[in-house]
This record gives structure tokens, sequence and C-alpha cells, in this order.
């Protein structure tokens, strides 16, 4: 039987990475993989097309419609110029010129947007030509925009960390938090690298108080985005999703109407276009989340995590490790999503074995993710950066080589200091990593 | 400051101009109803949401909003998979095909856009069993049969097939070559 079971398992995945690798779109290589997977099970095929519907019904998952859209709307109604100029304020002034604007820039608008995906697209379309005009060249331009952007994988309100708290029934709020100190240790690390190692571009005088506080002045309202939704979720008042919602009514009724009044009649437009774009991440979750169903029938993830068990014991950190390996080598072929959602069964009997917080390794798990968004093959915001910067993805790929020992120290640290990682969560907001409230009704017990 | 370079500009048009030789002219009125029918989700969710959290907030909640949230969120997701299909914006792990030409490009494009219309025509045949079914299990408070969130399954797949086979079509008779605009996502 579980010899069969490896045969099957061994068939969907061929189907999916194998058609994927065709160019068969990831959701659809998914979901042959499993109608061909479910063909040779006792399962009906119709229940295996309602899978499709029951992954997608969660409502942490609805949070993601409305990430996309802050960044659509933010792009469109170019709001977000207004940011990088802040940021051109703050940093244009240090060796590295606009490569540390870039970095500043990312770590802003990743506090708003969600995506790594949209911030590539917006920090291309904002940053490239005038790096280009600068001097920098394409290839340093890709690589830095493709690192930069996965800082949105990491800091609230990252979309992969909202599906991992949904999938894993993980406090997202605690993934939101746990996530700002390595989102900030690579913006920092980029911010280093470029200092020293990167082109010295052209240095800017340093911006007077008075450029500083009307560059601060006017990117004021969109700033106030990330305390909308970190602070609505903080405080308890909402959902991760009703946040969502209610940064989109303070964009359309304050930030647009003030900033570029123009661009309302261009709102039903941003609709369309999000109505579109956030379509295609769920429909892949409700694919992977009906493969995952499929591997997670076939106990497949009972045999992983029995495989991992057997090397690792119940030792955190050789677990944390080991499973850092799985997920950077799936990360490198598939999506960070589906990635989540396949092996998440997986990662919860290893964390419950190991007695590891749940937030702890979700934030080791996302930071390794993030990494596999810049690594061949199939590294999707160094694809991205690549085609709008106007490079080849492999010279972009080598510019990018010294920049994985930022990853690299990030990961680590994140494995090796739980009590760092934690720290955030466990002040702001105890209940996400386990605490109670005391008898005395004073402070917060942790185990 | 203005260096930098501006964002937004005039909107895209609804239908793609892209990749016309794989396209009948007589469905760009569907791609066109599909994306607004999109859009119209996404604001009747986030309506929704926002009634939601302002019912909740004055002590009067609408407890039936979130059936209509999650109504709205399912039939944009749906909605949205198939018009994706006819613009080529779906997610890829690569596009092989597009480093290709004659006619080992057109069996692999043919192939490729086969499995997903055999998808799609799954989705159609086991979607619909569902939603027929659908009519058995019932959602909390309203007592809505289920099958009011299960039929853009079926529908969903229909528009897969269709729009898969007006690209194998075409495709096979304007040749595939001329396509460079599939996104590597």
């Amino acid at each position: 039987m579980a010899a069969q079971n490896a045969w099957i398992l061994g068939i969907m995945t061929v189907m999916f990475l194998g058609l994927g690798y065709l160019g068969v779109p990831v959701a659809f290589s998914l979901m042959a993989g499993v109608l061909v997977g479910t063909a040779l099970t006792p399962i009906t095929f119709q229940s295996m097309i309602g899978q499709l519907f029951n992954g997608i019904d969660s409502e942490s998952l609805m949070a993601i419609p409305f990430f996309l859209l802050v960044g659509e709307l933010m792009t469109s109604a170019n709001v977000v110029i207004r940011i990088a100029e802040l940021s051109q304020a703050m940093v244009g002034h240090i060796r590295g010129g606009l490569a540390q604007v870039t970095t500043v820039f990312s770590m802003f608008f990743s506090g708003m947007s969600g995506s790594s995906s949209a911030d590539v697209a917006v920090l291309s379309r904002t940053m490239a030509k005038p790096m280009g005009q600068e001097g920098y060249s394409p290839q340093f331009v890709a690589a830095l925009i493709a690192a930069a952007s996965t800082i949105a994988a990491l800091v609230p309100p990252s979309i992969m960390a909202v599906v991992y708290g949904a999938i894993g029934n993980v406090s997202i709020a605690g993934l939101f938090l746990g996530g700002v100190l390595p989102g900030l240790m690579i913006g920092g690390g980029l911010m280093v690298y470029c200092y020293f190692f990167g082109p010295a571009g052209f240095r800017r005088k340093r911006a007077t108080l008075r450029q500083l506080g009307t560059a601060g002045k006017g990117a004021a309202l969109p700033l106030m985005i990330p305390v909308i939704l970190l602070g609505g979720i903080m405080t308890g008042w909402f959902t991760p999703t009703e946040a969502g919602v209610i940064a989109i009514v303070y964009i359309l009724t304050i930030v647009i109407p003030l900033l570029n009044p123009g661009h309302m009649k261009n709102v039903p437009h941003d609709f369309i276009q999000a109505g579109l774009i956030f379509s295609l991440p769920l429909i892949t979750i409700a694919a992977a989340s009906a493969f995952g169903w499929m591997l997670a029938y076939l106990r497949g993830p009972i045999v992983v995590a029995g495989w991992i068990g057997s090397m690792a014991g119940t030792d955190p950190v050789m677990i944390m490790f080991l499973l850092v390996v799985v997920f950077v080598i799936v990360g490198d072929f598939i999506e960070p999503i589906p990635a989540i959602i396949i092996f998440m069964p997986v990662v919860t009997n290893l964390t419950d074995a190991a007695d590891i917080k749940p937030v702890h390794m979700g934030v080791v798990l996302i930071v390794t993710l993030a990494f596999g968004l810049i690594t061949p093959p199939y590294g999707l915001a160094l694809l991205m950066a690549s085609k709008f910067v106007g490079t080849s993805f492999n010279s972009a790929l080598k510019a990018s080589l010294p920049i994985y020992v930022i990853f690299f120290a990030t990961i680590a640290f994140t494995i090796f200091f739980p009590s760092a990682v934690l720290w955030l969560p466990k002040t702001v907001f105890p209940e996400s990593v386990g605490c109670f409230k005391a008898p005395s009704g004073v402070g917060y017990i942790c185990p | 400051m203005s260096e930098l370079t501006a964002t937004g500009g005039a909107p895209a048009p609804i239908v793609l101009p892209t990749a016309r030789h794989l396209k009948w002219p007589a469905l760009d009125g569907l791609e066109r109803a599909l994306m607004i029918l999109c859009g119209i989700c996404l604001a009747a969710f986030s309506t929704a949401v926002f009634l939601d959290v302002f019912t909740r907030q004055i002590g009067h909640p609408w407890l039936w909003l979130q059936e209509v949230t999650s109504a709205f969120f399912t039939y944009g997701i749906f909605f949205g998979t198939g018009v994706a299909v006819r613009r080529n914006d779906h997610l890829y792990l690569s596009a092989i095909a597009e480093h290709l030409s004659g006619a080992k490009r057109t069996v692999l494009e043919v192939f490729n856009r086969g499995v997903v219309l055999a998808v799609g025509i799954a989705m159609v045949v086991f979607g619909w069993q569902n939603f027929l079914q659908g009519f058995g299990s019932f959602r909390m408070p309203s007592m809505t049969p289920i099958a009011y969130l299960y039929w853009p399954i079926p529908v969903a797949g229909a528009l897969v097939a269709l729009f898969s086979l007006e690209q194998i079509v075409n495709g096979l008779k304007n040749g595939f070559d001329a396509a460079p605009d599939k996104d590597q996502h």
C-alpha cells in the first residue's frame, strides 16, 4: 500500500512539474496532477473538484485581494512616487545613491503591498530608468530590485504570511510581527552591500531638513497605510481582511482625492485590473490545496516527516535546518504559495514533534521561501525584474550571487535566535506566540 | 527629486490588444464582460466587508454579509480564472514554447492548451455534479443551498475550455510564433 501511494505521489509530482515546465499554467498543471492521482485512487473526481472551493473558503485568504488592490491603487494613482522621493531625501546622499533609495523605497512600499510581485513591478517602473541613466548596470539593477522586493514577503501585510497563517492555523499577526526583524535585516544588509560593494552611483548633496520635511509631508498620507493595516490588526479591532478594506476606504476617500484627484475617474479601471490579478494566486492556492489534500490522503506528509524525524530526532534546530533545505529545493522549482500549502502538513507534524513555536517555524520558512524568489530556476522576483529591466535572467542571477550571503545570514539568524525573532510578537501581541493572561490580570505567562 | 519615473498614466485597455492572431474578435465582448464582472465582484466584495465592519462597530451586525462576502470572493476568483486563460495571464513556471519555432512549437503549444482544455472539461462535468449536490447542503445562518457557491466552478471550466479551444484553433490556423506576449510570471 505504501509503495502504491509512493507511486501515485510520484506520478502526480512528475505531472505537475513536467507540465509546469512545459508551459502549462501552474494552477492547471497542479489540477492535472490531482486529476490523474484521483483516477488511481477510490476518491471521486467530483469531490476533488469540490476541493478547489474548499481550498479558498477561508476568511484569512480574503485579505489577499485587498492588499493587491492597495498596491494597484497606489501605483496607478502615482502616489508611490512620493514615497520614492522621501526615500531619496533620506538616503540619496549615501554612497550607492539610487541603490540605497531603491532599498529604502522597497522597505516602505512592502509595508503596503504585501506582494513581492507588486514590489518588483513598482520598483522597476520607478527606479530602473533613473538608475540606468546614472550608469548602474541593468543586471545589478535587476538583482537589487528582485532582492529588495523579497522584503514584501516578510513584513506586514505579507501575503505569504497570510497564506501560511490561514493554512497552518498560525497567528497571522504573530507572523507579521515576527517577519519585521528579518525584513529589516535584509533591507539593512542590502544597504550595507550597496555601500561597500555596489557601484558608487551619483552622490547627491545631503537633503536639508527643510527638504526632508517637505518630502515627509508629501509622503505622510500614504505612509499611514501600514499604520492602519498593522494598527487595526494589533489592537484587535480588525482581522487582516477587514484592515485591508479599511485601508482601501482610506485610499479612496482621503489619499487619492487629496493627492491625485484626477485619478478618481480611473478607479473603476483599477478595480477591474485588481479583480483579475487577485484571482491568479487564489486559483493557484485552490489547486495547490487540492494537491495538498491528495498528498495528505496518500500519507505523504507522514512519510516525509518520518524521514526528517529519523535524521533530526526532536532537535528543533536540526529539524528547522532540514526543513530549510527542503524548502530551498522546493522553492527553486515551485511558487511559494503552493509550496506552503502542499508541505504544511509536514511542517505541522514536525513543529509539534519538536515543540517549536509555530510563529518561529513560520518566520524561518517564509524567509527561506523569500530567498527562493531570487534563486534559479524559478526565482519569480528575479525573472520579473530581469524582464522589466531588460536584461537576461542569467546575467541578473550572476549579479545576485553576492546578495545570497545576506539571505544565508538572515535564515541562520532566524533559526538560531528564536528569542530575537519572537521578541516583537511577544511584546506587542503576546497571544500570538502562545502566551496567556496571568490569573492576577497583570501581564502574561509565556510557556 | 523629480528624476524618479512616475507610475500610473493612462489605463490599459480592458480587452488585451496582444496576441490577436490567437483570438476570435467575436469573443472580445465576452472578455470585456468578464473583466468588468471581475471588477464588480471585487467592488461588491469590498463593500460587503466594509459594511460587515461598519455594522459590527455600530452594534448591529448583519450576519448574512459574510455569506455575501464569500460569494463574491469565490465568483471573482473563478471568473478571473476563466478570462485569464484568454489573456495568458496565469502564473507560469516556464515558457519553453517561446524558445521553439515551427512544428515543435505548434505541437507543444497545442499539447499545453490541450491539457488546460481537459482540466476545463473536468471542471465543467464534475463541477456541475458538485453544483447539483450542493442543493442538499446549506450555509448558515441564511440556510441558502451551498450550490450558490459552487456554480462558478463549471462556468469557469466552460470559459477555460472555450478560450483554450479558441487558441488551439487559431494557433493551428495562424501559427503560434507571433505570440511573444505570454508573460513569464
